[in-house]
This record gives structure tokens, C-alpha cells and sequence, in this order.
């Protein structure tokens, strides 16, 4: 019993860091219906960018991370304007296959500065565990769950209450009736990739914080791809659930069932989900359905 | 029209030069006397980490040879670097430009690169040296060396290790092995399968993870289960501070012993894991540490100071720049026994001439003192057979012992390896 | 296909020819006598180059038409390609079959894992769809990775391919295998189109709910399409296995998919000449970037940290992807198509 609350507590920790990357996936989808398939190479490059403010040039914390938004703000603005603002009505096909060169293209700047591939950020949090019955979560994963869910409640406030939030769903639903409107919407475009990065560059901060910056927070951006099916892609709040469900998927499934299995069954579980969301509920948990006119 | 037909003619004419000039492209280049070796890093991609110090140091070592030693018996090295990029169509791309350009033999650093161009090398008799090898790549022996002891003999001397020197109880100690997915893994698992009864270990359990994992709590839970006295993971550095990490939340560590592969034991560890973490992991590792005395030293230091300081510390530097003096110690042994005229046509008879004169007359050659000393005896393709066991004392990692031998181990004889 | 001037038709074969006029034929036939002298005067290198392109063509065929005829977006090709080389590999090497059974149940596996993971392309499109390849290529790169008859992490060898009693051990014989495959391949392409099949897909790929209307059979149609492009990918994997000699799960990565994918888009979806030229120019860009241009630019620029340059070739692939996405989006085909217009109506041209 004591493990199933260990299992319990890691899985919802680890869903929680899958489900901050979602949420910017679901930021760029819900407000300009593309697919950003760099995610895992922005989460990346911004840590990077951390680690050059926190190790290389030493400054210290206060400074250094509202440096790592601005850059992130930068970053969101460079991507949309110079290689999605020429695309705006182009088939799906295309959007993707940009954004498949931008992540390239990301790795290799990322090669280029830092060849070193592997490195590890100064501890950003207190080592202690915190116990909660027999199990234990260490505190960097507490963070983690707590700048989530903040960031969710920011996200959903935004896009209810504020203009520019209202904004971004208008022009995901009718980009033609918005203009008619007067909305400019290149800058909702603009402000969305660059909040969207935002939202990346603290995820990327904080599982770097945790586990170091490698190439595998590349592969975490795929994995997240399974909590935004499964939430659905327009949701935040689907978002914030489907992740701790991946998460305690990966954590049960990989606790029980290796013993019986394979071991490293843990790794699997996520895209079998994928697979059978797609054929089951394809719009996810929250997703809103699409209905197709000719 | 006649424009037209005048332009048709010409495009003719100016494919045909071209298609005729096409051999003289490929012979066209300077001769002078020079024995060419072919070495593959993984520069780019996943393995990039260690690809560069391991590119960094052939390099340097070899123009260390060059310029202060005047290359071997006279004659330089031409060493062509190519990046694998840790795939195996690159890998096999670059083995067959090897191949084809007359290079006398090849190195690569990685079990998995030569994992992708063995086949290709042994069957056209190429021979090949690999830095950090596995069991696989010359299990059975035929053109492949391994420079120094495999994953398999990192579980067999720190297993003995253990035995002889931390284990206090009574009775068997009780070992959980937690492997990367991956011929690193494998490796270890292959040996404590062959040798861990041998020895009077208990294996309680194995678990398996991937480079990529965030926690793995779930398998350490498992095994904590098992109440084992000593974990042994063979992993590369992030999976590894991962997973010393989570079993120092769950109270694991320190408690029971932990030991580490040598693809693990290096600074990235330490930073990974920190400093405070890591204190008293043990571990495995082939070559000196800097800051050592050997004679070899104080040449590194000064060119890894002078050319690529960011790698000072790095022990993957140390195990290049050693495969290099091996690479100069390969080619002179051959010029003296079958001399330059027979090795410079690069052709699969100068392969056979540096093979068996050159990598199989290897005998007792120290390399500076940086690694254990290398040499051939028949059966084992394994040119160096002894490494060190280390530990994490205040953030540095120390040696404990002396250089241990590790037993080989035939796999092929065993009838569950390779299935 | 738009012919040059004065060139007509009178009869329905005529119109129907893939080679019309003298000029097409005087090419083509240049363009053979070329390939198939090429062993003599390329290298060892290269003609390994050149049995990569042969069998990366292969695959981006079966991906064009997947993706370029039928719209089914499909990022998880590179999981196909290793379900068909690891079936020729096991097929080989543990059952000892010959190397045609193997070459030919390799592409029926890879069409039937194709047909299986395109279900979902029957309720889902466009994006879904693509995580959904995703997920699959994930998936059979795992089972590789933990079936003990795939050889699991270690990796399986493949024996030399072999016909009768030849077998093709050096690149040279290897590369007229591959040449003869990748040539059957590029007119059975090039001829699905011209069918009722290559019709159906292009209606579903313009608008499918039309297509429905219309009479074509979605599910019969979709399905036929991953069988089609995954029985490609199966044969090229197959070719690849004996080409390499060994085969590991690593090699068949995500990126890999993403590369096809660039590929054929670089190349221009929807044509056959498109893939061809694609994976041409991707594939000997990407040699020119690593053998030659990276270690020049590590010896000339020697004030940067150590390996900068080795972040040059997927710094200029993206940005190559990128800009023909946003300049060409119709790629290499449809700046060929307009290079030969122009030729053709020179000096009236613009």
C-alpha cells in the first residue's frame, strides 16, 4: 500500500511537468490552430539560455530569470514573424513542416553555442524531501506542481477576462470575421507565440532545475504530445488533468505492470494512450469537436 | 532556333567533360608520405557530450605526435574525423570512405558506433579500435579491438571488488542492477549472468530505464523491495544522477553501496547529481584522473590547457588522447616489422599487414602511463584488460585502488548470449 | 503534362506516354546509360551514396504517396522502414529463407503495421492523425527494442543479399540491385496516378467529404493508401538492412521521420519527379555538410569553442526546410516544371 501512494505521488509529479509543456502547445493551438511541433527544442533552448545567465555569466537569481522571459518573449516574437507570418492561409501540412524545420534548425543553434551537450543548472531549490505518509516527493517537484497550476489559473483568467485573451479565441474560431472586425491578427499571432514561450521557458527552467539539461527534454515535449490528445487541444483545463492522468498511467502501469512485462513497459505508455484516445474519443477528454462542412 | 540547338549542343558537351572528369576528381590530392588512420567521433547529436573531448583529444594528441615527435619513425599521421552523429548511416557512410581512401585502420569511440560498422569491417577485414567498448563488438573476435575494458568487465571488477573489500556480512550480498537500454546496459547484464554465481553474488533484481527518464522512483521502490546491499547502474551520466537522486529521497542512499559504470564516473556525474548526492558513490574507470603523476601527463595537460581548456577535468579527454598514443604505439610496431612501402597502398593487404603486426603485436605498451597497459594475447581482442575502482570524495573522484584485471569472460560460449 | 510547342496528340496511347517526344527519350536514355555505368567510375563512397538515395527514394515514394496523393499526414515513417528491415533481418538471419521471400514479406508486414496504426485515419485528419504516426513510430521502435526475436538493444546481423546464386556483397552489385528496385518503384508510382486508384486519392486528399459523396469508398481508400506507402517503406527497409549488414532500433529514429517528411516536401508533394529530386538534394547536402564542409570549418575557425560546426548541418537543414516552405512551397518539381516552361517558350518567357 505504501508504494501505491509513492507510485501515486511520483505519477502525479511527473504529469505535472508534462502538463506545463502542454499548456504552450494549447496556447499556440487555441489561439492561431497550429500545430508547434518544436515545443520540446524551445523548452531546451530556453534552459540553455538559463544556464548562460546563471552559470556562464553568473549573475544572480533575481536577474537572471526575468532575463530568460524577456529572451523567451524574444524568441516567440522571432519564430512568428519571420517564418509564420509569410505562411497564414497555408494548408496544415505546411504549418507543421515549418515548425518541424524550426526545431532543426533550434538543435542545431543550440550544437553551435553550447556543444557541450549536457549540463547541469545550480540548485534552485532546497534538497530536503517533504514526506507525506510513508512516501516522499522531493520539493523541486512540489514547485513544479505549484508554478503549474498558477500558470493554468493565469492562462484560463486571461483568455476569459482579458481583451487580448478574447482576442486569440476569436481568431482560432473565424481569422476573416476578426479582421472584419479590426483586430489585428498578426499581433494576436505575435502575443501568443511569444506568451506561449513564456509558458515553455518556465516549464524548461524548472525540469532543468530538476533532472539537468539534456537532449532528452526534446523527447519530454513528445511525451507531452499524449497529454494534450488527451485533454484535448484546445483545453487548458484538459490539459492540467490529462497530465497527472499520463503521469499516473506511466507511474502505475510501470510500478505493476514490469514485474509481468517487459521492463521499461513505463516508456510505452504514454503513446499507447495516444493510440487509443485517437480511435476511441479522437477530440479528447475537453476538446471541443470539430464539425466538417463541405 | 539555332540558339536553341547551339544551346542543346553545348549543355551536351559540358555534362560529358564533366562525366569524364570524374576520376580525376577523386585522384586529384597531394603525396606525400603519410599513414592515414580514419577516426569517428559522435560529435553531433545525442552523444555529443562526450563526442567532442573524445574528438578534442584525438586531435590533439596526434598533433602532438606530429609536430613535437615528428609523427612515427618520420612519418606523419593523416587522421581524417569524421562525425557518426551516433547514427548508423553515417557511420556506415564513413567506414566505407575510410575504406575507399585508402586508410590503414579506423577508431570510433562508442560500443554503438562500432556496433553499426562492425559487420562491415570484419567482413572486409578492416580492422578497427574502439575506445569504450562492449562485449558485443568482439564477441567473437575477429578484426575488432577493444582499447580498453568493456561495460561487462566494469560489473566483473567492481563486483569482485565488492566482495573482497566492502561487503561485511555473512553469506551472499545481494546486488540490483539497473540498466540503460542499450548495449551499455547490456553489457553489464551479460557479465553478471556469465560471472555473478562465480563470484557468490545474489542478483535480486535487474531493472531497466531510459536515457530520457525523469524519475524512476517506481523501479527503485521495486528494488528497495528486494532489500539489496549494493546497486549497480550502468547508464550514462544523467540517467545515473537520476537515479542516485531518487534513492536518496527514499532513503536508500546512503545505506547501501553504490557503484557506477565507467561511462558514468565522470565530472558530469557530479554536477548532475551534486556534489552533496554523489558523496561515496563508487565506480569504475579505465584511465588515470588528471593531476596524476604519469609520464604522459604533463604533455596533455599542456596541450588540453593550450587548445580546448574547457575540457581540462574531462575524463573522457584522458581515454582520447590514450587511444591516440595506441593509434602512434599501432603504427610503429607495423612500419618496424613489414615497413612504409607495404602499409601505404591502404588496400586489404596493408590491413592484414597492420593487423597482425601492428594491433596483434602489441605487448606490455604502458601509453603514458594514462590507462592499463595494452597488449594482445590470442582469443581476446581485448587490447587493455585492467581499470581502477574510483569513489566521489568531496565532489572529486578519486582512486581507491590500484589497476585490477578483469577476467575474460567467453560469452560466445555461454548459449543464452546473443539471443 | 504540358509538352512544348507544336507537339500534339491524335491518339489516347500517345497522350498517355510518360516519354513523348525525341528529346524525352534521347534523356532518359542518357540518363540510364549513366546510372548504369556508374560503377566504374564512382568510388566505394560514393556508390554507398548512391544505394542510400536508391533506397531512401524508395521509401519517400511509398511516403509521396501516403501524404502527397492521398493527404493521410504521416510523420512516423521511419517506424515502417524498420518494420520491414527487421523482417527481412529475422527472415534471413534466424529462419534462413532466401532473400526474396524476405524482400517481399517485408513490404507485406510493413503494409499490414500500416494498415493497422492508419485505422484512426478513418475518424481523424490532418494534425491528429499526425500525432497519431507519431505514437506508432514510437511504439514499434519499443517492441523492437524489447522482443527477444528482433535481438532487442544489441541489434540483429543481416547476411549479404542474395539471388539464385549471386550475391551482392560489394556496393557495386548492391547498387544495381537497388537501382532496378528504385526504378520499378518510380513507374509504379508514376503510373498509380493515372488510375482510378491515384484518383480516388487525390479526391480524398482535396476534400474527403466530397469524395465520400461523391462514391468513393473512405475506409477501403485510406487503408489502401497506408498499404501501398508502407509496403515501400518495408521494401526500402529490407534493402537497407542487407545494404548495412546491421541493423539497430537507433537508426530508425524520430528524426529520420521528420527528415522523410522534409524530404518529399522539398522535393514537391503530389509529383513522382518531386521525392527524386528531394532525396537527391537532401541526401547529398547532408554528405557535403559532414564529410566536407564541417571539417573545413572547424580548421579555418579555429576561435570558437571546440565542435561549434557540428551544429552547422541541422542549423542549415531547418533553415533549408523553412525557407522552401515559405519561398517554394510547392518545391523542386514546381520549380523544374516552370524552368522547363520557360526553356520552352523562350525568348517569350517571364
Amino acid at each position: 500500500m505504501a508504494e501505491f501512494l509513492q507510485f501515486f505521488i511520483t505519477g502525479i509529479a511527473v504529469g505535472m511537468v508534462y502538463a506545463l509543456i502542454a499548456l504552450a502547445f494549447v496556447l499556440i493551438w487555441k489561439s492561431s490552430s497550429v500545430a508547434n511541433l518544436a515545443l520540446g527544442q524551445i523548452v531546451l533552448l530556453s534552459s540553455w539560455f538559463t544556464y548562460s545567465m546563471l552559470v556562464q555569466a553568473n549573475l544572480p537569481v533575481w536577474l537572471a530569470l526575468p532575463l530568460v522571459i524577456i529572451f523567451a518573449l524574444f524568441l516567440g516574437w522571432v519564430i512568428e514573424r519571420f517564418t509564420l507570418r509569410p505562411l497564414i492561409a497555408q494548408p496544415i501540412l505546411s504549418l507543421i513542416a515549418v515548425t518541424l524545420g524550426i526545431g532543426y534548425f533550434i538543435e542545431g543553434i543550440i550544437t553551435f553555442i553550447w556543444p557541450w551537450s549536457v549540463d547541469a543548472l545550480p540548485r534552485l531549490f532546497p534538497r530536503d524531501v517533504i514526506h507525506i505518509g510513508p512516501a516522499v516527493i522531493s520539493q523541486e517537484y512540489a514547485w513544479v506542481v505549484g508554478i503549474c497550476l498558477f500558470v493554468f489559473v493565469l492562462l484560463t483568467l486571461f483568455f476569459r477576462y482579458h481583451k487580448m485573451g478574447i482576442a486569440m479565441r476569436a481568431t482560432a474560431d473565424d481569422q476573416m470575421a476578426v479582421q472584419a472586425c479590426g483586430i489585428p491578427v498578426t499581433r494576436v499571432f505575435s502575443r501568443s507565440w511569444m506568451f506561449a514561450c513564456v509558458v515553455a521557458a518556465i516549464g524548461g527552467v524548472l525540469i532543468s532545475s530538476i533532472g539537468g539539461i539534456t537532449h532528452g527534454l526534446i523527447e519530454t515535449g513528445l511525451k507531452s504530445f499524449s497529454v494534450v490528445i488527451l485533454g484535448g487541444l484546445d483545453s487548458f483545463g484538459g490539459a492540467i488533468i490529462a497530465g497527472p492522468i499520463i503521469g499516473l498511467c506511466e507511474s502505475l502501469g510501470g510500478g505493476y505492470l514490469t514485474p509481468y512485462t517487459w521492463a521499461g513497459v513505463k516508456d510505452i505508455i504514454p503513446f499507447v494512450i495516444i493510440i487509443i484516445v485517437m480511435t476511441i474519443k479522437p477530440y479528447g477528454l475537453f476538446g471541443e469537436t470539430r464539425i466538417e462542412r463541405i | 532556333m539555332k540558339n536553341k540547338r547551339l544551346l542543346i549542343i553545348t549543355t551536351i558537351i559540358c555534362l560529358a567533360l564533366l562525366v569524364a572528369a570524374l576520376p580525376v576528381f577523386s585522384a586529384c590530392g597531394p603525396k606525400e608520405k603519410t599513414l592515414k588512420v580514419g577516426i569517428m567521433t559522435p560529435t553531433t547529436g545525442v552523444a555529443a557530450e562526450k563526442g567532442v573531448p573524445l574528438r578534442d583529444a584525438n586531435l590533439d594528441c596526434i598533433e602532438y605526435i606530429n609536430n613535437e615527435l615528428g609523427g612515427v619513425n618520420g612519418y606523419k599521421i593523416k587522421a581524417l574525423n569524421l562525425d557518426s552523429q551516433y547514427k548508423a548511416d553515417q557511420a556506415v557512410a564513413n567506414i566505407k570512405k575510410f575504406m575507399d581512401d585508402g586508410y590503414l585502420f579506423f577508431t570510433t569511440s562508442s560500443s554503438t558506433e562500432m556496433g553499426y560498422v562492425q559487420a562491415i569491417a570484419n567482413r572486409a577485414g578492416f580492422p578497427g579500435l574502439v575506445a569504450y567498448s562492449s562485449p558485443s563488438n568482439y564477441h567473437p573476435p575477429e578484426h575488432i579491438y577493444g582499447q580498453m575494458p568493456d561495460y561487462g568487465d566494469d560489473w566483473s571488477a567492481f563486483a569482485e571488488y565488492y566482495v573482497k573489500n566492502i561487503w561485511q556480512g555473512t553469506g551472499k550480498p545481494k546486488m540490483a542492477l539497473h540498466l540503460l537500454n542499450n548495449p551499455t546496459g547490456a553489457g553489464a547484464k551479460n557479465a553478471a549472468k556469465a560471472l555473478a554465481d562465480k563470484l557468490g553474488i545474489e542478483i535480486v533484481d535487474i531493472e531497466e530505464h531510459a536515457a530520457t527518464t525523469q524519475s524512476e522512483t517506481e523501479s527503485l521502490v521495486r528494488i528497495k523491495a528486494k532489500n539489496p546491499d549494493v546497486l549497480y547502474i550502468s547508464s550514462t551520466p544523467k540517467p545515473t544522477a537520476q537515479i542516485i537522486k531518487n534513492a536518496v529521497e527514499l532513503g536508500m542512499f546512503p545505506g547501501i553501496t553504490i557503484g557506477v559504470c565507467h561511462a558514468a564516473m565522470t565530472k558530469a556525474l557530479v554536477d548532475l547529481a551534486g556534489a552533496d548526492i554523489a558523496e561515496g558513490v563508487y565506480g569504475v574507470f579505465p584511465t588515470v584522473s588528471w593531476g596524476e603523476d604519469v609520464p604522459a601527463m604533463a604533455k596533455m595537460t599542456e596541450y588540453c590547457q593550450k587548445l580546448h581548456p574547457k575540457d581540462y577535468g574531462n575524463m573522457d579527454y584522458v581515454a582520447a588522447w590514450a587511444q591516440s598514443l595506441v593509434i602512434a604505439e599501432i603504427l610503429k610496431k607495423a612500419l618496424d616489422n613489414v615497413g612504409y612501402d607495404k602499409l601505404a597502398k591502404g588496400d586489404a593487404k596493408a590491413w592484414e599487414a597492420i593487423e597482425k603486426y601492428g594491433f596483434q603485436k602489441l605487448d606490455s605498451y604502458n601509453v603514458g602511463g594514462l590507462q592499463s597497459p595494452v597488449s594482445y594475447t590470442a582469443g581476446d581482442n581485448r587490447l587493455g584488460k585492467s581499470l581502477r575502482i574510483f569513489q566521489v570524495k568531496s565532489g572529486k573522484i578519486t582512486a581507491i585502488t590500484s589497476w585490477q584485471e578483469a577476467p575474460l569472460i567467453k560469452y560466445e560460449e555461454f548459449d543464452w548470449y546473443g539471443k | 503534362m504540358s509538352l512544348p510547342c507544336g507537339i500534339r496528340n491524335y491518339t489516347y496511347a500517345r497522350d498517355m506516354t510518360i516519354l513523348r517526344t525525341r528529346t524525352h527519350w534521347a534523356l532518359f536514355t542518357g540518363l540510364l546509360a549513366l546510372l548504369l555505368t556508374a560503377p566504374l567510375y564512382l568510388g566505394n563512397y560514393w556508390l554507398g551514396v548512391g544505394n542510400l538515395i536508391g533506397i531512401t527514394l524508395i521509401a519517400a515514394l511509398g511516403l509521396n504517396i501516403l501524404v502527397g496523393y492521398c493527404g493521410q499526414l504521416s510523420i512516423g515513417h521511419a517506424g515502417f522502414i524498420a518494420v520491414g528491415a527487421y523482417t527481412s533481418a529475422i527472415l534471413t538471419n534466424r529462419f534462413e529463407l532466401p532473400f526474396l521471400i524476405g524482400l517481399i514479406s517485408a513490404g507485406i508486414t510493413a503494409g499490414i503495421i500500416g494498415i493497422i496504426f492508419g485505422l484512426p485515419s478513418v475518424r481523424v485528419k490532418g494534425f491528429y492523425l499526425a500525432i497519431t504516426t507519431i505514437a506508432a513510430q514510437f511504439i514499434i521502435i519499443w517492441v523492437i527494442n524489447h522482443w527477444g526475436l528482433t535481438g532487442g538493444f544489441e541489434g540483429i546481423n543481416v547476411p549479404y543479399a542474395s539471388i539464385g546464386g549471386l550475391v551482392f556483397d560489394n556496393d557495386a552489385k548492391q547498387f544495381y540491385l537497388i537501382m532496378v528496385i528504385a526504378a520499378l518503384g518510380v513507374f509504379f508510382a508514376k503510373n498509380l496516378a493515372r488510375t482510378k486508384i491515384g484518383r480516388a486519392f487525390i479526391a480524398i486528399r482535396d476534400n474527403d467529404l466530397a469524395a465520400e459523396v461523391m462514391g468513393v469508398n473512405l475506409l477501403y481508400y485510406k487503408l489502401l493508401a497506408f498499404f501501398i506507402g508502407c509496403f515501400f517503406a518495408g521494401i526500402a527497409g529490407a534493402l537497407l538492412a542487407h545494404w548495412t549488414g546491421t541493423l539497430s532500433a537507433e537508426q530508425f529514429s524520430f528524426t529520420e521521420s521528420i527528415l522523410y517528411v522534409g524530404m518529399i516536401i522539398i522535393g514537391g508533394l503530389g509529383t513522382t519527379l518531386g521525392p527524386i529530386l528531394g532525396v537527391v538534394f537532401i541526401r547529398i547536402l547532408q554528405q557535403l555538410l559532414t564529410v566536407e564542409v564541417v571539417p573545413w570549418l572547424e580548421g579555418t575557425f579555429t576561435m570558437f569553442p571546440a565542435g561549434f560546426a557540428s551544429g552547422v548541418a541541422p542549423m542549415f537543414f531547418g533553415l533549408v526546410i523553412v525557407l522552401f516552405l515559405i519561398l517554394e512551397p510547392r518545391g523542386l518539381a514546381h520549380r523544374w516544371a516552370l524552368l522547363k516552361a520557360a526553356y520552352r517558350l523562350w525568348p517569350f518567357s517571364y
